[in-house]
């Protein structure tokens, strides 16, 4: 498949779930009531639905679905391993942490800007753990403690989650299971405002890494002789990965699958070239989330199903598909 | 180019002795250099300290006179094409892909392919014999083909030098020799091209010079002749050896002794 | 341990999000209504509210429109003569004359757009950190929302007399709650003349899971005459072995459905089936007190 034509196909089908999701939705209205919504006409909660609730949940969804397909090719690269993805560095543990401790203190409470906050600290503290044991060695960062120190910081910070709720009443419980299992209902424009701030800059300077990152997949010894500021590119692109991983965390929860698999899908359709593989990631996890979305708000409404559950569902199948393509040539 | 070694010592960290130990040689300019040794005896180290790669505690590096690790990494990897001895291919890779890399340290910021870039892959790999391979994935190569292709992405990034650790390391016969005679006659069109390699006899048979290591210290250096002397390599290898010409190729040849002979031998 | 670059780097990490916690809150709304907590204002017909979070949330005037996420708030105001009042329920709602009103999902995830498009002027929810993306979206939307606790019978009384000012029915709200309390008082003086029973409330399983003090369940008990087997748990809910409860001497065995009790638990114990009836407190606790006593009585029946 050409790389040209996959990236058409894939801003088509973004552009098509959008717009799909702006006029569908939990509740009924006609395309009539969506457009005048829009316009800026018709009644106060029609306007309030697309406006308010519809279209800042699309954008979320593609900014969080990209910025994790993006950080999971960026992390099967850097740690040359087709298993790794987004939360493999603890991220997701670290999040999780600062989310249930305001949580159990009770200061969630009615803002709405105190469990991102803490769930971004967490994240970042997390990455600058793991980062931490991975250069402690030396002055170079290897990519192998790297992954081992992720896998023992996300370990830790499961058992910290696990203490502070053993420890809390079974309100606080619910609530941290449900943030974790992610979602992306919390939606607002402000929070795809400051979301977006953080992802957009993120994925267009780990864009610019593509070439070093394909010499990467062949090794650092080599890459380093065809020219390539190896430790500079390694440290850049795994901050900026962790970085998009934590931005999405933090407004959306644990949201799995998408950072692993539609790399995998992009590069059965078009190779490795990351020049590709990086920005159809990105469209390919944004379309994907969006249309995920849609699907756990209306197949079974009023009742939400968590996203989560439908990236897995649809997403398995898909991918077997694809796998079964290119192994039967 | 050049590459030179001046009182060379390499320390690696929380070993107790160097792993070179006051090297000085020179590797000609245009030539067929061969560096050869018992394992372990530093011939890897020795290769990644000219090229920059290791920290030098004391003596000199130098690559065209300059120190090592004064060059800019793309300006040497504009010069300098370096296979070294294994790679781990993380991800499915078409043969072209592999060898186009070799352009990395002469594309623009954009990283487009120019004329210029696609000229200079078909001409390496053509030069490599691995056109028609050029759509495969390098995963189904065969190790003597992979080997060709890796040699291909090294003279597509252009240089005036190749260095290569061990190229021929577990190939057959018709491998080995297609790699020998492509870096032969790489030699002989002015390209600096420096080996390790484990294989006396054809080190003898294409290399210019040969330089012996062992346990970190240069024991032999020079043309062929000089090094291939039974006395010399016995001490090196630590085995009993003869030493003469092979009849069909009139250069030195080694052949190992028993230890002990067999009854009636 | 976190070297000063990094302390630079984590601070700038985290500026987007503090610039938008520290940006100025649109506190106060067109139609006079305010969502921020902050204290009341005292213009004319305007209602102040503190719920069970402790906000403070003022209403223009009585709500007309109340969407209840929590089913006893549902019954509450049922019960305060509101009925009319609710404009959409929750799949948890299984009141009958709840049943033609449009569901907006489960009370804790439930759909922001059917909420909307309910129209409501106030939605009901559940204290407590349980679902914080609600609270935030109704913030954001301007729907002006009070959380209930329903796990006492004080959070019971508490959220009749919440919903009573709230709807403009304050009256009838004193009323009730006056006279849930003589019930409740009448339960416990013919009880206190009573030898106590031994009870367990077993919500099902094998390890079988108990109630232990701070529950409802464990109020009524105490209330109606009988005496909690697991009064000593270290929880509110939690799982006990078998033996342990076998050990204790139970007089009676109460469960919300006696299809989930392990058959080694219930062996030999006399067990009642009470279905839902006593899972979270509404403006039926002195009913339900009444049940629990009757159960206790010697011979009693449900």
């Amino acid at each position: 498949m050409s790389r040209l034509g996959l990236g058409a196909a894939l801003l088509a089908a973004l552009a098509a779930a959008v717009v799909l999701g702006v006029r569908f939705g939990a509740v009924d209205l006609t395309t009539g009531e969506v457009l005048a919504a829009l316009a800026g006409g018709g009644p106060e909660w029609q306007r309030q639905i697309v406006v308010d609730l519809r279209l800042p949940r699309l954008l979320l969804g593609a900014l969080v679905g990209g910025g994790l397909a993006l950080a999971g090719a960026t992390f099967q690269a850097l740690l040359r391993n087709p298993l790794a993805e987004p939360y493999i560095l603890g991220i997701s543990g670290g999040a999780s942490v600062g989310a249930v401790l305001v949580l159990a203190l009770g200061l969630a409470g009615a803002t709405s800007w105190a469990l991102p906050l803490a769930a971004l600290a967490g994240a970042i503290l997390a990455i600058a753990l793991v980062f931490r044991v991975a250069t402690a060695s030396g002055r170079t960062l290897d990519v192998r403690v790297l992954l081992l120190a992720g896998v023992v910081v996300a370990a830790f910070f499961s058992a910290c989650v696990a203490f502070i709720l053993s420890v809390s009443e079974a309100r606080t419980v619910q609530g941290a299971v449900l943030w974790i299992m992610g979602s992306l209902a919390g939606a607002s424009w402000s929070g795809v405002g400051v979301t977006a701030a953080y992802t957009l800059p993120a994925a267009g300077l780990l864009l610019t890494l593509a070439r070093p990152l394909n010499l990467m997949a062949i090794g650092e010894e080599t890459a380093h002789y065809l020219g390539a500021d190896v430790e500079k590119v390694k440290r850049t692109a795994l901050a900026l990965a962790a970085l998009l991983t934590a931005a999405g965390v933090a407004v959306a929860g644990v949201i799995g699958f998408v950072g692993l698999v539609v790399p995998h899908a992009i590069r059965l359709l078009v190779g490795s070239d990351h020049r590709a593989l990086l920005p159809l990631s990105f469209l390919g996890g944004a379309t994907f989330l969006v249309l995920s979305d849609i699907v756990a708000q209306v197949v079974l409404a009023p009742t939400q199903i968590p996203v989560g559950v439908i990236t897995a569902f649809v997403g398995v199948p898909l991918f077997l598909v694809l796998l079964r393509r290119s192994l039967i040539p | 180019m050049r590459f030179t070694a001046q009182d060379l010592v390499v320390r690696y960290s929380g070993r107790g002795h160097a792993a070179l130990e006051g090297v000085s040689m020179e590797v000609p300019d245009g030539s067929l250099y061969a560096v050869l040794g018992p394992n372990g005896s530093g011939k890897s180290t020795l290769l990644k300290a000219l090229l920059g790669v290791l920290p030098v505690s004391a003596g000199a590096a130098r690559v065209d006179g300059r120190d090592a690790s004064a060059w800019p990494r793309r300006e040497l990897a504009r010069a300098v094409g370096v296979v070294p001895q294994a790679e781990t291919i993380a991800f499915p890779l078409t043969v072209r892909e592999m060898v186009a890399m070799g352009r990395y340290p002469w594309l623009g910021p954009v990283g487009a392919e120019g004329e210029k870039d696609r000229a200079a892959i078909a001409r390496a790999l053509e030069h490599c014999d691995v056109s028609d391979l050029a759509g495969r994935d390098v995963m189904t190569l065969s190790g003597g083909e992979l080997q060709r292709v890796r040699i291909a992405r090294a003279l597509a990034q252009e240089p005036r030098a190749l260095v290569l650790d061990e190229p021929t390391a577990s190939l057959d016969i018709r491998h080995e020799m297609a790699i020998l005679e492509l870096l032969r006659s790489s030699a002989d069109e002015g390209m600096t091209v420096l080996v390790v390699t484990h294989s006396l006899d054809l080190a003898a048979r294409f290399a210019d010079r040969m330089l012996l290591l062992a346990d970190g210290r240069v024991t032999a250096e020079g043309p062929p002749a000089t090094v291939m002397e039974s006395a010399v390599l016995e001490a090196v290898y630590r085995w009993p050896l003869a030493v003469a010409p092979d009849p069909a190729t009139g250069t030195p040849r080694v052949t190992p002794l028993r230890r002990s002979l067999p009854p009636g031998a | 341990m976190l070297g000063s670059r990094l302390r630079v780097a984590l601070t700038a990490l985290l500026l987007p999000w503090t610039v938008q916690a520290c940006g100025p809150a649109d506190d106060a709304r067109p139609d006079g209504s305010r969502t921020d907590g902050g204290p009341p204002d005292r213009s004319a017909g305007a209602i102040s509210l503190s719920d069970a979070d402790g906000r403070w949330v003022q209403l223009p005037g009585p709500a007309a429109r109340v969407l209840s996420l929590v089913p006893s708030a549902t019954q509450t105001l049922a019960a305060l003569g509101a009925a009319s009042l609710v404009v959409a329920r929750t799949d948890h709602d299984t009141v009958s004359w709840a049943q033609t009103l449009p569901s907006v999902g489960g009370g804790l995830q439930p759909s922001l757009e059917a909420i909307v498009a309910a129209k409501p002027d106030l939605v009901v929810r559940f204290a407590g950190p349980q679902d914080t993306r609600t609270p935030a979206a109704l913030d954001e939307l301007g729907i002006p929302h009070v959380g209930i606790r329903p796990d006492r019978i004080a959070d019971a009384l508490d959220a009749i007399l919440l919903l009573g000012a709230a709807t403009g029915r304050a009256a009838a709200a004193d009323s009730l709650v006056r006279h849930l309390q003589a019930g409740l008082d009448s339960v416990r003086a013919e009880a206190a003349g009573r030898e106590p029973v031994r009870v367990a409330y077993v919500l099902g399983g094998d390890p079988p899971w108990v109630a232990g003090p701070g529950t409802y369940i464990h109020e009524l008990l105490e209330l109606a005459g009988g005496e909690n087997a697991f009064a000593d748990l270290g929880s509110l809910y939690a799982a006990v072995s078998v033996e342990e409860f076998l050990a204790r001497d139970i007089g009676l065995i109460l469960t919300p459905d006696a299809g989930r009790l392990g058959a080694r638990v219930a062996a030999g114990l006399r067990v009642v089936e009470v279905g839902d009836a006593l899972e979270f407190p509404g403006p039926g606790v002195a009913e339900a007190a009444r049940t629990v006593s009757g159960l206790l009585r010697p011979g009693g029946r449900p």
